[in-house]
């Protein structure tokens, strides 16, 4: 008999994951730490959780890891870069951040971060809405979706657009790869593994600022049943958040 | 015979995994888990696990936590 | 080096920061101490070191969480507004007991204000502008050497206590040339090795929070932390006090302001009035031992501030009802005149001594 399927090495003994049942949160840190071991990168690992769900990250992942201020991730991830290379010493910096975190309030720093081409990856949890405040309006909220605070849906008029992060982000000159995934089913799970392990190993290939939107289910706030919220990524959302490479720096050379 | 198995305190009743399991080998099981609902549970009367591995892919919570082939 | 040299505020600490090991400076200009990022800028570059022009004063206090959490020597400099920016990430690393140096050259405000010197900023740095029960260290140098000794002394009681120390200083020092000494860091190295973030080899993963949903947990951690501040009040006190031993009536001054405080000692000393001067080096902790030990014996404390009296809360406290305590101050911009001084104090003099003068 034969094991074919463990819990990661990377993910925590005994830990529990706290997400809402069914939320993709989960599925996102377990193919990080797939890949984390795959790449044998765990004990050179920091990771970067910021404010949002995203933050219980640390509880989870058994790297070292450093909480940041709300949107602040890449920054505080240039810092553990930067500094760790005044000291002679390389290691692999992640972020795990949600939309609301990456694309709106932290946008500044993501967007220079890019731009700056700072050796870190990034993995963005895009779920169209604040998922731990309670499903408030966010930047990646869809038009017409109804939140908290787009009571009657999000319409431009009086909302404004969303933002497309990953389009934009292949858009600066730093950033060596840019995709947006999903894991509404194993056909996507596998890919956005795959996606999510050459964005890691970009970065250990000094390529510059690698990126990973990941497009995730929010049952509790979309009010849906975990496999219909799956059903709307693959319908819908991913009409209007297309699923696919945005920049591969080797690709186009 | 190949089987996974499930940890009924990881378990959140999503049934992501129903859906998924091409022979339909995991039902909701009589036993109430954390979040006041029923749980998963695997039944395989006639072998036909084929250790696909998909359930455990698809479990956000980890709960399926190993899958063995034979 | 050793030798002495004519050295402007913002420059000195920019060497002396770089002669004490610092590794990264992230930053972003701000008059009046951009010299700091363009000396370093430069300097960092040379040795290999991390150097960041941040996009923003909150992405560089965030560079900076992240470069201490490593173990490196870390530094940023901005001045009074733009140090409003920082107050949300200084109260992170506060909780994350993160060793940062944030150099204020304070300018005068509120909100933008201008570019004058100003000492608007002592209750945003020793309280505390972000949410939350945290101290900051904060030092007062007073002449361009205090500027490179008290650098050392930053970076120093940043790592032994593993808090962020600020370097408190206003405009005109910042911007004033004088002769001084880039003389050696006389403080040892503090093992950090227990702490940082280096990827969990052989040791298990290590977390650097603030985020604590346990409301048991979070109450110890803070107490902790306010131990580390007892600790600090009882060990790390310092002060000038000037003429002070026989002194009947003493200025409470600090930074710049104290330089000309000084030649007030000396006139008024030269009228037969027995005047000192006590200059809190460390504005926290405040020198309360020494200065409560002052108030016993001299009769009237005069205080002193570029600013509308916010060291003057802390004087109140400690001297409470042991000795008279006036005030004087101006908010913005053109130092305080001797001669302003002279007459503001000749005042205060005649309200309380009208038979001696």
């Amino acid at each position: 008999m034969q094991q074919v399927y463990s819990t990661p090495k990377s993910i925590k003994k005994d830990s529990t994951f706290t997400f809402c049942a069914g939320c993709d949160h989960g599925l996102a840190i377990k193919l990080v730490a797939e890949v984390l071991d795959e790449l044998n990168l765990r004990e050179n690992t920091i990771a970067v959780a910021s404010s949002g769900c995203s933050v219980f990250l640390y509880d989870f992942l058994d790297v070292d890891c450093i909480e940041s201020p709300h949107g602040r991730a890449c920054a505080v991830a240039t810092g553990i870069k930067r500094a760790h290379r005044a000291l002679n010493e390389e290691k692999f910096v992640f972020t795990y951040q949600g939309d609301g975190d990456f694309a709106s309030i932290g946008l500044s720093e993501s967007l220079h971060s890019a731009l700056r081409g700072e050796n870190i990856s990034v993995i963005c949890i895009n779920n169209t809405n604040y998922g731990m405040t309670g499903g408030q309006m966010g930047p990646t909220t869809v038009l017409g979706q109804h939140t908290t605070t787009s009571p009657n849906g999000r319409n431009v008029k009086y909302h404004g657009y969303p933002i497309k992060t990953a389009e934009q982000i292949a858009l600066c000159d730093g950033t060596c790869f840019s995709a947006r995934v999903a894991l509404c089913d194993i056909k996507n799970i596998i890919n956005a593994k795959e996606q999510i392990k050459k964005c890691f190993e970009y970065q250990k290939q000094n390529l510059g600022f690698s990126f990973v939107e990941i497009l995730s289910s929010c049952p509790t706030n979309w009010k849906l049943s975990p496999s219909d919220s799956h059903k709307k990524i693959k319908e819908e959302l991913s009409e209007i958040y297309p699923l696919k490479v945005f920049k591969d720096i080797k690709e186009n050379d | 015979m190949s089987f996974i198995e499930i940890d009924n305190n990881k378990c959140k009743s999503c049934y992501l995994c129903i859906d998924v399991c091409p022979f339909k080998l995991i039902k909701k099981s009589e036993t109430i888990g954390k979040t006041g609902q029923n749980i998963v549970e695997f039944k395989d009367e006639n072998s036909k696990c084929s250790a696909c591995k998909m359930c455990a892919m698809m479990c956000p919570d980890i709960a399926i936590t190993k899958v063995w082939k034979t | 080096m050793n030798q002495k040299e004519l050295l402007k505020g913002n420059i000195a600490i920019a060497k002396a920061a770089i002669n004490c090991g610092c590794k990264c400076y992230f930053g972003y200009p701000i008059t009046p101490q951009t010299e700091i990022g363009e000396y370093l800028s430069n300097e960092m570059e040379k040795r290999n070191l991390a150097y960041v022009c941040a996009e923003s004063e909150i992405a560089a206090i965030n560079m900076c969480i992240g470069a201490s959490s490593s173990g490196a020597k870390t530094m940023t400099s901005s001045s009074s507004c733009a140090v409003s920016l920082m107050q949300e990430a200084i109260s992170y690393a506060c909780s994350d007991e993160l060793p940062i140096v944030i150099v204020n050259v304070m300018r005068a405000g509120p909100g933008q204000g201008y570019i004058y010197p100003s000492q608007g900023d002592y209750d945003q740095s020793t309280i505390g502008g972000g949410n939350g029960d945290y101290r900051i260290i904060c030092l007062s140098p007073s002449t361009v050497q205090e500027c490179i000794d008290m650098t050392y002394k930053a970076f120093y009681l940043a790592q032994k206590y593993k808090n962020p120390t600020i370097l408190l200083l206003d405009g005109l020092l910042g911007q004033m040339a004088e002769p001084a000494i880039i003389n050696d860091n006389p403080y040892e190295e503090i093992d950090n090795s227990s702490w940082v973030l280096k990827g969990a080899k052989n040791r298990p993963s290590r977390q650097i929070n603030s985020l604590e949903p346990n409301q048991t947990k979070l109450n110890s951690h803070i107490f902790k932390m306010f131990e580390k501040y007892k600790q600090l009040e009882e060990n790390e006190q310092d002060y000038e006090d000037f003429m002070c031993d026989d002194a009947d009536i003493i200025i409470c001054a600090f930074g710049s302001l104290a330089r000309c405080a000084k030649d007030l000692c000396s006139y008024y000393r030269q009228k037969g009035i027995k005047m000192g001067l006590f200059r809190p080096k460390t504005l926290y902790p405040f020198p309360n031992k020494k200065l409560e030990e002052l108030s016993l014996r001299a009769k009237l404390f005069i205080d002193i501030e570029m600013n509308m009296g916010q060291m003057l809360r802390d004087v109140r406290l400690t001297i409470s009802h042991n000795a008279k305590i006036s005030f004087i101050g101006k908010p913005v911009g053109d130092w305080l005149k001797k001669e302003e001084l002279i007459d503001a104090i000749d005042k205060i003099l005649k309200e309380n001594y009208a038979t001696s003068l």
